[in-house]
């Protein structure tokens, strides 16, 4: 930790912030909150948080970024002119503001010292995980390990919790017949374009590597930073980047809407699947010692290793067409036909 | 072999320095790309490349793994990077951006 | 001078949070709110991985392999894990409320032609 990086870094993520909520062109904010959500994770890989910092690289730089930029490229990218009569409104809502500080800095007086490794937080739990991470699962990554074995109910959840979310978007945007699409607006369009062969070669030759980067990422989670959520974001995002530089459709040729929520189905159901064979193996839920008895030739502690890689396999599929679904409802405003 | 890392660090964040005036400096969205994107990229690679150096105090297996992804990452700059600056330029132009010019007093 | 910088991420991290919430309450525009949304998020996420953050500790990733030592692990010498596991979720769940918010302002766009409150609120009288 070398605080000197870690003040400057947080002083450019005020900026940041500032000039986020400030800025009168939606398209800049989404910008400048890319650059922000960069700063963040290069703090969080100062602060020793890599698998963080990597999932704020993928997710908050990579993803949140490019969905902004489809709900702009859908509605307007100009922030409405300010009015007269909104300023007591403000006023509250600067007050309120303030007040929140305020009581964050009174209640800041009782919070554990920074970087101190003896707070309360650090005491209880977590060493158990340090210690117990190489003697229990053979995972060294202790932060896959307590992702996908000490708390994987909690990530199973997760996991649902995404689903659920690309289950709403669908719910909210898509409109299946042509006849209910007659009332939605034009798009805001930047320009035509012409296809670019320039762009389309390098993507073209790029996307196959991202996919196997992606995959790396998903299979060594359990040495290094990453697993199934980042790994899935990541495969994600090279459907993406196919959908910008080529056309709407040929991601539909490749990944079909029925294929998308089957796939984000079939990633939720490898992981509670995982988790029944163990009940039916005799053991708890998700607990992945039993499954030595089917794998074969492994021990009890190889076996939760590479039950942790089935699951993280499950979540990089549910994650994948999650993330792949909400880009399409959001950039084709529901109706699949024509997007950025 | 720490020197050779210190002077390329050195020459990268010389390249950086640059890039930044030239953004900020410059007079028009294509010049400005031109900074970005040629400055971005090398600064980019130098420094990436004094990383692999580093990596090398002694040489066996996992250092030269790691060497090797970090070469990786700088093929994938060296890809991505001037593609980028391409497509922005190119949606510069294609929304009728106007180039700077000298202007006509100045020419004559 | 020491407290102060010792502390700089807690007051940081209620800066950025008194900026999101007052972007939620003040913006009149609908996606600036929900930036204002992430921005609070972050805000929380800061304060978590600030807790676990150890002084002259190194990344939660046991070294292990290629030759090196099978030393007794120190737990002063490795970040908490838990807070960085609590957090990672946390961004993945906040990718999807992200979307679930966006998909709103697309439907309310779609319904009131306009993104800002006001002209909303006009229309709904």
């Amino acid at each position: 930790m070398i605080w000197q990086l870690d003040l400057s870094v947080l002083t450019l993520i005020v900026i940041c912030a500032f000039a986020t909520i400030m800025v009168k062109d939606l398209l800049s904010a989404a910008i400048i909150f890319g650059a922000y959500s960069f700063l963040m994770c290069l703090l969080w890989t100062e602060m020793g948080a890599v698998d963080v910092a990597f999932t704020e690289a993928s997710v908050g730089a990579g993803v949140s970024t490019v969905l902004f930029f489809a709900a702009v490229y859908q509605t307007s990218r100009k922030v409405g002119a300010r009015k007269s009569g909104r300023l007591l409104s403000k006023a509250f809502a600067l007050i309120a503001a303030l007040l929140t500080g305020l009581v964050l800095v009174i209640a800041e007086a009782d919070f554990p010292g920074f970087a101190n490794p003896f707070t309360p937080a650090s005491l209880h739990l977590s060493p158990y995980y340090i210690t117990q991470t190489l003697h229990d699962t053979n995972v060294p990554n202790m932060v896959t390990s307590v992702l996908a074995d000490y708390r994987g109910f909690d990530t199973m959840f997760e996991t649902a919790v995404i689903f659920t979310a690309g289950l709403a978007v669908i719910a909210i945007l898509r409109r299946f017949k042509k006849e209910d699409r007659h009332d939605l607006p034009e798009p805001y369009v930047i320009s035509e374009g012409y296809p670019d062969t320039i762009i389309r070669f390098v993507a073209r030759q790029l996307v196959p590597f991202i996919q196997l980067f992606a995959l790396y990422v998903v299979a060594h989670g359990h040495h290094s930073p990453g697993g199934g959520f980042q790994g899935g974001v990541i495969l994600g995002a090279s459907f993406i980047l196919l959908a910008i530089s080529f056309d709407f459709k040929i991601v539909l040729g490749i990944m079909s809407e029925r294929w998308n929520v089957l796939l984000g189905n079939i990633g939720v159901l490898i992981y509670a699947g995982i988790g029944f064979l163990c009940l039916l193996l005799g053991a708890n839920f998700l607990d992945y010692s039993m499954l030595s008895k089917v794998l074969p030739a492994t021990d009890k502690i190889m076996a939760r290793s590479h039950g942790m890689l089935g699951i993280e396999i499950g979540v990089a599929i549910a994650v994948m067409a999650i993330v792949i679904s909400i880009y399409l409802n959001i950039v084709s405003h529901g109706k699949y036909d024509k997007g950025l | 072999m720490t020197l050779v890392v210190i002077l390329l660090t050195l020459t990268g964040l010389v390249f950086f320095f640059a890039t930044t005036i030239g953004i900020l400096r410059f007079p028009d969205f294509y010049s400005r790309m031109h900074a970005a994107g040629k400055g971005d990229t090398l600064s980019s690679l130098i420094i990436l490349l004094a990383l692999v150096l580093y990596n090398f105090h002694d040489i066996n297996l996992a250092n030269l793994l790691v060497a090797i992804k970090i070469l990786l990452i700088v093929v994938f700059i060296f890809m991505a990077s001037p593609t980028a600056t391409h497509a922005i330029i190119d949606a510069g132009y294609e929304a009728s951006i106007k180039p700077w010019m000298k202007k006509p007093e100045e020419e004559s | 001078m020491h407290s102060i910088v010792a502390d700089y991420n807690y007051w940081i991290y209620i800066l950025l949070m008194m900026i999101g919430l007052y972007a939620m309450l003040a913006k009149n525009n609908l996606i600036k709110k929900v930036i204002g949304m992430s921005i609070f998020q972050t805000a929380i996420i800061i304060f978590y991985v600030s807790i676990g953050a150890k002084e002259h500790a190194t990344i939660p990733i046991i070294a292990h392999g290629h030759g090196a030592v099978e030393a007794a692990i120190d737990v002063a010498h490795y970040a908490n894990p838990l807070v960085h596991v609590l957090m990672l979720t946390a961004i993945v769940v906040s990718v999807g409320t992200l979307g679930v918010a966006l998909a709103i302002c697309l439907a309310i766009h779609r319904k009131y032609n306009s993104l800002e409150e006001d002209e909303i609120q006009e229309q709904l009288q």
